[in-house]
């Protein structure tokens, strides 16, 4: 016991106000281009990066992807790179022109078939026995002109510019909200970097547009259709976002995909890649009036867009009602809880960001509430997390948690809001408080330790809004109230304002319990029900009931059957003695 | 709290906009045209670094003091092939609960809180080939980290109620391993390289699980946490002359009498060739092309290297990523990987994922490009690319100081610092000499063989082609294909195929 006093009182001595201040020279071209510079010198590198207020929040049903297939074609070159010889360019642009004549009239025939599709002539579109003769013809003219074109390419020469010159990392990402592009160069090399992305964003040139569209198709495929839970997953976001552009996915549906052209994307570009739309992002070994005067010169010929990106303006509806979605996928079960909440910079998302974290990790509320219980048998969950996620347009707290063997989703999802139940009317101790808001001072700095975290942090933060949150959210973090998380909590983990989704193992796809070995397999799917409805039995004076007249029926059965009674009646006294010990 | 610092500063775009001599300068019409100052780079040494604690680990440290943390690393002998026979997660529980489960003086929950109200991370792992033991923490509290870390390392507790967690949530991973179709796909490939038996391929079964007990895995830590094989390093926030006193004083009077751990097993299994599919229903399938790798130490090592970013390591100007991915839209993700085997030659592997009924075409193009690779070498253009990416992307495997360590650790670990101590600094000129008859010959070595391929999808759709590119699996495979079983997830004992 006295260990553990001078523990404490050695442990109450709080962190010091830690407030990390990464500076950052801000700067604006005369086109409206912003730049946001952080000068640092222990690697010879810079990590160059630029965010486009952009993503898929900003598109529409018929094209969704399009953000995200954009982002992919800024890596197609421009008239000086992607073709072995630039004098070649206007013949390339003869080729891509005549391209688009023909996926003009392969449009017209794909129309055609979403009629028969409509109309049921024809089970799936993506089927390639359903394309019409005409298509098929259409499309052997249309990759003569690809054969014609790659004549021309000199392939992914953007990438190689760069790798042959020690670029590295090159990549860039899409989501609801943004659209970023990063490469790291060596220090010496970044007029490089510069005239590249100058480049690629004054002239850049769609090639090889179609066969792109399809590689992001496959990214579909890659990271929702073909993974367990990826299909459910962007059903549930979908619906719990209804109404608003989040409930599209970013990859696009998979109808959208296919269908978008790049007319589409010519409009898309001149619209929301205007520099005034763009911010520019450089940390590491570089003089900042260097990186000044080669922005102003690569990058202020560009030119201010014509009209302004229209804002997005459609608010998140209020149900105010619980929506509840149940599924079946290749997975254990699991429950995940969504709770509408509020977006970047919104005063309540600090409290709610610290909720998540007294939630979380092996000594929060949820680990200690449905993973870690003594008797273990008391344990619902074999995982279990929460978070605040603030995006641009709004926001969500999220708890997922993963249902122990032989406990039920509902069990899981009860146990979860008497856990909230307990913040909500009691509030969070000091030092729990405390030990939360260290953690996050401490993962401020964490996330400052090279340059590309730093250059991450800032398209992240600019992109949403305002690179500040940077250096002032983590002290917004710090001035959070016990009474605070008891707010918002009341406020918006509500019953009216969440989506809850249910996943249960597959038919056919549970792994059997050793214990079925035994039993003969045309009596094991009838049996596995069976011993997930006794599994699942919360009445325990039912429990008894069907215990007693099993037992009584156990004499008379067949030979066969005896071992699957016993097997039964075996999991239903567990059952019991858990039901009783509560 | 702390006044904010100045931090931006706002230029007004009417200063920007006033022409300054630069804006004379012209911008060349092409990137290749562009000038740039030469700079010279040394790669770090383990020299600068490298110390030996008199308990008998070999400790690395450095200073970096832009973040108040530091960070610490124990990396010792052994891995989970350590695992008994019948006791497969032995290793892994023992290294896991290890930080996980209290010590002497702190039962796991007093410790945990310890940890979470110092905002401290400590994590510890049996992996395939080593054991680490980690901290990171914030810089004022190294002394109160310390004493933990040797508390966990000498007198782990290994509370029993943890290891039933522990144990119930390898159950429940366990049940996940038929789900995903990467998971399965990783798993049969390292079945066909390596063999059933190998140390790799015995994986935790419900009855070794069920088995293991708390007293073994007081015995294995007994048995095998050596500090005389065990690496340290240590860096960030600290000055070095303060963290070597301070180590000394971690790993000094050790009260264990541990053995030395085994090395790594070297497989002796030949991959089968041939063409192996196994049946998951998912619309896109995963597929990998194999063939025998080769050692770091090799000679044609760097030459195989710059031969494989050309054929499909370097992601956009590499030949497999052109025609797979770009040429074809067959695939989001294609490339290949050498391993350049630490303890044995490991494989070499091409691989993509692409529509189950475009797999086999995708295939026939892989190995086409193979074949070309081997019949016309690589051209001067690739060469220059290839050595570029590899010699100008070093420094940023030393970027921080905590990757620096981490680089020489490793050297020092798999035995490299000892018989190649000038490595990196040798690195730029290893490379630069290879020539395209190097590449030449290490493509003839490398791909020359037949290869073995694994293909996870849906098997009737598989063989099933796109009629636009019909290409049939079977006569990729010389007529033959092999039909891989899943495996019951509880013993990983392949399961009877359904009879269709």
């Amino acid at each position: 016991m006295r260990r553990i006093t001078t523990l404490l009182a050695l442990l109450l001595t709080v962190l010091p106000a830690l407030a990390q201040e990464v500076k950052v020279e801000e700067h604006t071209l005369e086109n409206g281009m912003r730049l946001l510079l952080v000068p640092r010198h222990d690697e010879p590198t810079v990590a160059g990066g630029w965010v486009a207020h952009v993503g898929s929040a900003n598109e529409r049903p018929g094209i969704t992807g399009i953000s995200h297939l954009f982002e992919h074609m800024m890596f197609k070159g421009t008239p000086v790179i992607g073709l072995k010889d630039p004098k070649d360019y206007e013949k390339d642009l003869q080729i891509l022109a005549e391209q688009e004549r023909i996926r003009g009239d392969m449009r017209a025939e794909e129309a055609k078939m979403r009629v028969a599709f409509r109309r049921g002539d024809i089970d799936d579109l993506a089927k390639p026995e359903n394309k019409t003769a005409r298509y098929v013809e259409l499309e052997k003219e249309f990759d003569k002109l690809v054969a014609a074109e790659r004549e021309l390419i000199a392939k992914n020469a953007f990438s190689q510019i760069y790798t042959k010159q020690g670029g590295s990392g090159q990549n860039a990402f899409t989501n609801t909200d943004i659209t970023g592009y990063f490469v790291t160069v060596p220090k010496n090399r970044l007029e490089l970097w510069f005239w590249m992305e100058a480049d690629r964003l004054i002239r850049p040139v769609f090639r090889e547009f179609y066969s792109e569209r399809d590689v992001v198709f496959e990214e579909r495929r890659l990271r929702t259709e073909s993974t367990p839970t990826g299909r459910l997953d962007e059903a549930f976001e979908g619906i719990f976002w209804q109404g608003h552009p989040y409930s599209w996915p970013v990859v696009g549906y998979p109808s959208d995909i296919p269908a978008i052209t790049k007319a589409q994307a010519d409009d898309y570009y001149s619209l929301f890649y205007a520099p005034n739309n763009l911010t520019v992002i450089l940390v590491g070994d570089f003089d900042s009036k260097d990186a000044v005067a080669l922005a102003q010169r690569y990058l202020g010929r560009l030119q201010r867009g014509k009209t302004p990106p229209p804002e997005m303006t459609t608010l998140a509806p209020k149900w105010e009602a619980e929506v509840r979605f149940y599924g079946e996928a290749e997975t254990n079960p699991q429950v995940d809880i969504m709770w509408h909440t509020v977006g970047f910079q919104h005063k309540d998302s600090y409290p709610l960001s610290v909720l998540g974290d007294v939630l979380n990790g092996r000594t929060g509320r949820l680990f200690k509430g449905l993973v870690d219980l003594k008797p273990a048998d008391r344990a619902l969950a074999t995982q279990a997390r929460g978070t605040q996620q603030s995006r641009k347009y709004g926001g969500l707290f999220d708890i997922t948690a993963e249902v122990k063997e032989g406990k039920t989703p509902e069990e899981v999802e009860r146990a979860i809001y008497a856990e909230l139940d307990r913040i909500k009317t009691e509030g969070v101790p000091d030092r729990e408080l405390q030990k939360v808001k260290n953690n996050s001072a401490a993962g401020a700095f964490r996330r400052l330790s090279n340059n590309n975290a730093i250059m991450f942090q800032l398209i992240s933060n600019d992109g949403l809004g305002d690179w500040h949150e940077m250096n002032e959210g983590p002290k917004k973090i710090q001035a959070v109230t016990s009474a605070d998380i008891q707010r918002v909590a009341k406020a918006y983990l509500v019953k009216e304002n969440r989506a809850v989704a249910v996943y249960t193992r597959k038919g056919g796809s549970q792994p059997d319990d050793p214990a079925l070995a035994g039993v003969p397999a045309e009596m094991r799917p009838r049996l596995k029900s069976q011993l997930a409805q006794i599994a699942a039995s919360t009445d325990a004076a039912k429990l008894k009931e069907n215990i007693q007249r099993m037992e009584s029926q156990a004499g008379n059965a067949p030979p066969q059957m005896k071992s699957v009674i016993e097997l039964m009646l075996a999991k239903a006294r567990e059952r019991l003695a858990q039901l009783e010990k509560k | 709290m702390k006044t904010t610092q100045a931090t931006a500063t706002a230029i007004l775009s009417v200063l920007l906009a006033v022409p300054g001599g630069l804006s004379a300068q012209t911008i060349p019409d092409h990137p290749d045209k562009l000038t740039y100052k030469e700079f010279s780079y040394k790669p770090p040494t383990a020299k600068e670094y490298r110390h030996v604690l008199k308990a008998g680990p070999v400790a690395y440290v450095a200073e970096d003091h832009e973040l108040p943390l530091v960070s610490v690393t124990v990396t010792l002998r052994g891995g989970t092939h350590q695992n008994p026979e019948g006791k497969e997660g032995l290793a892994e529980l023992t290294g896991y609960l290890l930080a996980r489960g209290g010590t002497k003086t702190r039962t796991a929950e007093e410790l945990e809180e310890e940890l979470a109200f110092l905002a401290a991370n400590l994590a510890s792992g049996y992996g395939d080939d080593r054991a680490t033991v980690s901290l990171n923490l914030l810089s004022k509290d190294l002394d109160a980290g310390l004493k933990i870390l040797r508390e966990v390392m000498t007198e782990p507790r290994f509370q029993e109620d943890k290891l039933a967690l522990r144990k119930e949530q390898i159950l429940a991973d366990m049940k996940t391993r038929n789900d995903d179709s990467a998971d399965i796909e990783a798993r049969e490939r390292a079945f066909l390289a390596y063999g059933e038996g190998y140390a790799f391929n015995r994986y935790i079964t419900r009855a070794s699980l069920d088995s293991i007990k708390r007293d073994e895995l007081v015995a294995f830590h007994q048995r095998w946490f050596d500090p005389k094989g065990m690496i340290v390093a240590i860096s960030g926030d600290v000055k070095s002359d303060v963290a070597l006193r301070k180590l000394e004083e971690t790993f000094s009077r050790w009260p264990l009498k541990p053995q030395t751990a085994p090395p790594l097993p070297k497989p002796s299994h030949k991959m089968p060739p041939g063409l192996y599919i196994v049946d998951k229903d998912v619309n896109q399938g995963r597929v990998s092309v194999m063939l025998p790798g080769l050692v770091r130490t090799d000679p044609d090592y760097f030459a195989a290297e710059l031969m494989n970013d050309a054929l499909g390591g370097g992601g956009f100007s590499s030949r497999i990523v052109n025609r797979v991915r770009s040429d074809e839209g067959l695939a989001y993700s294609a490339g290949s990987t050498l391993a350049g085997g630490v303890w044995f030659p490991g494989i070499y592997r091409a691989s993509f994922q692409s529509k189950v009924r475009t797999c086999a075409y995708a295939t026939q193009i892989v190995l086409e490009e193979m074949k070309k690779f081997i019949d016309g070498g690589g051209t001067d253009s690739e060469l220059e690319t290839s050595k570029a990416r590899y010699i100008e992307t070093l420094p940023r495997r030393f970027g921080t100081k905590a990757q620096t360590l981490g680089v020489l650790v490793d050297e020092e670990y798999t035995g490299r610092y000892q018989t190649d101590p000038n490595y990196f600094a040798n690195y730029r000129a290893n490379v630069q000499k290879v020539t395209k008859a190097d590449v030449s010959r290490a493509a003839a070595r490398l791909l020359k063989g037949t290869p073995t391929i694994l293909v996870v999808g849906k098997k009737e759709d598989l063989l099933n082609p796109d009629p636009k590119h019909p290409v049939k699996y079977p006569e990729l495979a010389g007529g033959k294909v092999v039909d891989v079983p899943l495996r019951d997830p509880f013993t990983m004992k392949p399961v009877a195929p359904a009879t269709k």
